[in-house]
């Protein structure tokens, strides 16, 4: 690995508030073009190639049908949204030239589209485009964004730089929605010549272009000279290696075969800060792991909420008091240290306290109280110890967490019993509700509605705790209607507490993005969302 | 010998057939919906329809079945769930690492092998045959994994002279395929070597006190050319036997060599695709192994009787 002069290796600054890292020494010479992100810092020479580790093969690179959450992180290199977040998750125009316009009746949304933007083929971008793929979205066969846009009735072409959208019902989270998947837009002339194909070799807007692709090892994009913004990408090529485990991760980070590394294990955290050559940028997550619980989903996942049948039947799912026992048993700060060696948060409900959308009232917690537990089960008249089977995962991580779960419940009066499960059959059964309870996670969406509506609504698609509570579908259902931010703030907190009298999700704690990046790289960005944006990253000019 | 021929190629068609039937059922008796998993966190049961409609899951096995076998037939064996691209060319990028990183591994298991067994079958009661001997059992109780997760501490970050990952095929880049593939081999090939190095040194102790070497002493030829002319190659009938027998055992464990190393292999193919639940990829690994087997198969056979013409006369006569 190339040795960084001490001069630099003194001047990085890490992960300053959680959001960016800047090497702050030298002036900038960056800037972020349209001045929505924070500027990166540091002399960053021209050129180069970076090495990203990735946890994880992506799946197809079209944005219609992609569906992992590691596409996403090769997607914000190649392919532009309308709309964006910035370090502290507001949103912001990128492919739209402003905030989209919300007739007063809330079912029209104009959005004029950025002027002078071609794709990475030629292509302008217009309005006509963006409807192109709207539409594609909504209507390919197996779309993964369809479900997103199911508020959305109609898109129409006001004029050549314009869109209009037309809703069923008024839909807030539609903005967030249109800053991921939903909202990248495609070149249609690669739509019409690829078809179906498209993810193979796909064209859109981005500082970078798709290269080349070689299944389970890696993915190349190149600078797009075409690129609107081009002369502040310093960087020549991005390759992404898929590297599954997490040591071997590390270890390539270290051995400088990689220069950055998304997901560092929270056991990696202590030895990638006490090496000089390396950095880290942590930022709080979006997302959420928990335990679900099953309490109604009798007949799987697409059926209304029952009677569960005697085998998953447990003093758990037939009584809120036995649930909140168990909340009050568990130690969230405690699970944090011992199995995350304290690098993540711990979560109470489903709203990041990073989003805007979050208060007070949506982060009130539990105290752990193994006492009152106790106290709670006697109440309910339940047998003691509470016997309950606890689905998880069957990596080293997960048996752990399991671990630490079933000892500290045991303290509140429960007798956990873990179920290593494989995780394609682990969802499966899930969704079947063949479960008990499931130590599962969400990995989080920009508006909270996404952490909460498919979740916690009845019969949501991802409900498969059996939830139903009338009062808490009806707070969603409002959250969702209104586009006042501070309405919605406190719906989300009405919710909370709502919810927190049911616990049919249990919320543990929140992951942190932790993002391994070298000594020799700067201008990497890390939000909320866990995307790696690489648009002004580059290598320090070493002197 | 045209009736045997023909009558081993009819037999091999069969057994072709056969395992795709098990490839097939097999893959669909894996618990897990290859259309939940694909869907991944947006499971939407109005999503998962549609990727069951898209991939043909909706459809009846049996019809699964003739698509699948029609779609063969073609030489096509459909794209991968995961990343959309063809079965055959992935397969076709990974065979290659995996054939390389083994041929490498077993020519680095030959080397230190004999070389090790050798000198501790000459030097006997040394302590070159004590060291030669430690290494053996080292060799041999060491798991791979960890062997390469130390080599990579070492050779890769503490004295970072090789790479700690990635592959570049040696026709395109002799010299970088050689600096990748080094320390996989090292650590894949640990294994074999310990195993050549035991049966080169008891081979050559039993050579060294044969007639023939106390002949070759008496005709005043100096130490190294008995030992290297004499006792030495006829030592090696053994030890070729030895590596042919445990060639399977090196590409079965390319498959966690390949983990750690990061190498696309086809190990690494067949694993990640069992575990994302991708049919038409599993399919697909399964069968050109199948095939494979009974390829070789076939030829061992055919081999055997140009060898022994009892056998195809035997074999006619059933």
């Amino acid at each position: 690995m190339p040795s960084v002069s001490f001069m630099l290796r003194t001047v990085a600054v890490l992960a300053v508030s959680g959001t960016l890292i800047s090497t702050t020494a030298c002036g900038p010479i960056g800037s972020d073009g349209d001045g929505d992100g924070p500027a990166p810092g540091g002399t960053i020479r021209p050129g180069g190639e970076l090495r990203v580790a990735l946890a994880e093969e992506p799946d197809l690179l079209d944005p219609t049908l992609a569906r992992t959450l590691v596409g996403r992180i090769v997607f914000v290199s190649i392919c532009e949204k309308l709309y964006d977040v910035d370090a502290e998750l507001n949103l912001v125009p990128q492919l739209a030239a402003e905030l989209p316009e919300i007739s007063e009746d809330g079912l029209t949304m104009t959005i004029p589209v950025r002027e002078g933007v071609t794709f990475a083929d030629g292509t302008p971008l217009d309005a006509e485009a963006v409807k192109v793929s709207l539409d594609r979205h909504q209507e390919l066969e197996g779309s993964a964004r369809a479900a997103e846009l199911t508020s959305v009735d109609s898109v129409e072409v006001v004029d050549e730089m314009t869109v209009a959208i037309s809703l069923n019902a008024p839909f807030a989270p539609l903005t967030a929605v249109l800053a991921d998947r939903s909202g990248m837009i495609m070149s249609p002339t690669a739509l019409a010549e690829k078809g179906e194909d498209f993810g193979t070799d796909p064209v859109c807007v981005g500082p970078f272009r798709f290269s080349d692709r070689v299944a389970q090892d890696r993915i190349e994009v190149v600078k797009d000279p075409n690129y609107y913004d081009a002369e502040n990408v310093y960087l020549d090529q991005v390759t992404y290696r898929i590297i599954a485990d997490a040591t071997t991760r590390f270890n390539n980070l270290r051995s400088g075969d990689v220069e950055v590394l998304e997901r560092t294990a929270p056991t990696d955290v202590a030895a990638l800060e006490s090496d000089p050559d390396l950095q880290l940028i942590s930022s709080e997550s979006l997302g959420y792991q928990g335990i679900t619980i099953n309490i109604g989903n009798a007949d799987g996942i697409t059926q209304p909420p029952g009677p569960l049948p005697d085998e998953f039947a447990s003093p758990l799912s037939e009584s809120p008091l036995v649930r909140q026992a168990l909340e009050l048993s568990l130690d969230r700060e405690a699970i944090n240290q011992a199995v995350f060696l304290g690098q993540f948060a711990p979560a109470c409900g489903p709203i990041s306290p990073a989003s805007p959308l979050s208060s007070d009232a949506a982060q009130t917690c539990a105290e752990h109280d193994p006492a009152a537990a106790q106290d709670l089960l006697a109440q309910a008249g339940v047998e003691v110890p509470v016997r309950i089977e606890l689905m998880i995962g069957t990596d080293a991580q997960a048996r752990r967490l399991g671990e630490a779960i079933q000892a500290q419940a045991a303290e509140g009066g429960f007798e956990i019993e873990l179920n290593p499960t494989e995780f394609s059959a682990a969802l499966d059964q899930a969704d079947q509700g063949r479960f008990q309870s499931f130590q599962i996670g969400w990995s989080g969406r920009v508006d909270p509605d996404g952490n909460i509506a498919s979740f916690l609504t009845t019969q949501a698609p991802l409900n498969t705790a059996g939830y139903r509570n009338p009062e808490a579908d009806q707070l969603i259902e409002a959250a969702r209607a209104s586009s006042d931010l501070a309405e919605r703030r406190d719906l989300y907190g009405q919710l909370h507490a709502v919810v927190r009298e049911d616990n049919p999700i249990i919320y543990l704690y929140r992951q942190k993005n932790l993002t391994g990046v070298a000594g020799t790289v700067a201008g990497v960005e890390v939000y909320g969302d866990g995307l790696v944006r690489l648009a002004h990253a580059g290598f320090v000019e070493t002197e | 010998m045209g009736r045997y021929l023909l009558r081993r190629l009819v037999e091999s068609a069969v057994t072709l057939v056969l395992a795709t039937v098990v490839v097939f059922a097999g893959v669909r008796a894996l618990p897990g919906d290859p259309a939940r998993t694909l869907a991944g966190e947006e499971a939407d049961p109005v999503a998962i329809a549609a990727i069951r409609r898209r991939y043909g899951f909706d459809q009846p096995l049996p019809v699964q079945y003739y698509r699948y076998l029609e779609n063969l037939a073609q030489g096509e064996m459909g794209r991968s769930l995961r990343t959309g691209l063809p079965v055959t060319d992935t397969i076709r990028d990974a065979l290659p690492v995996t054939v390389q990183l083994a041929v490498f591994s077993m020519v680095v298991a030959v080397l230190i092998g004999v070389g090790a067994g050798v000198i501790a079958a000459v030097r006997r009661r040394s302590a070159a045959e004590w060291g030669a001997n430690t290494i053996a059992l080292l060799g041999l109780s060491i798991p791979n994994f960890w062997l390469g997760l130390m080599a990579i501490l070492v050779f890769a970050i503490a004295f970072p002279v090789l790479p700690a990952s990635g592959f570049v095929s040696v026709f395109e880049n002799p010299v970088e395929s050689f600096r990748h593939l080094l320390m996989p081999a090292l650590v894949l090939g640990s294994g074999l070597a310990a195993v050549v190095m035991r049966q080169t040194r008891s081979a050559m102790l039993e050579s060294l006190s044969a007639d023939y070497v106390r002949t070759a002493r008496a005709k005043g030829l100096s130490n190294a050319q008995v030992v290297l002319s004499h006792a030495l190659r006829n030592s090696l009938i053994v030890v070729i036997t030895i590596v042919g027998l445990q060639l399977g055992a090196l590409i079965s464990g390319a498959v966690v060599t390949e983990q750690i190393f990061v190498l696309p292999g086809f190990g690494k193919l067949t694993i990640d695709a069992v575990f994302t639940r991708d049919y038409p990829m599993i399919q697909g690994v399964v069968l050109v192994t199948a095939a494979a087997y009974i390829a070789i198969n076939l030829l061992v056979d055919l081999l055997y009787s140009v060898i022994d013409p009892r056998i195809r006369v035997g074999g006619a006569a059933l």
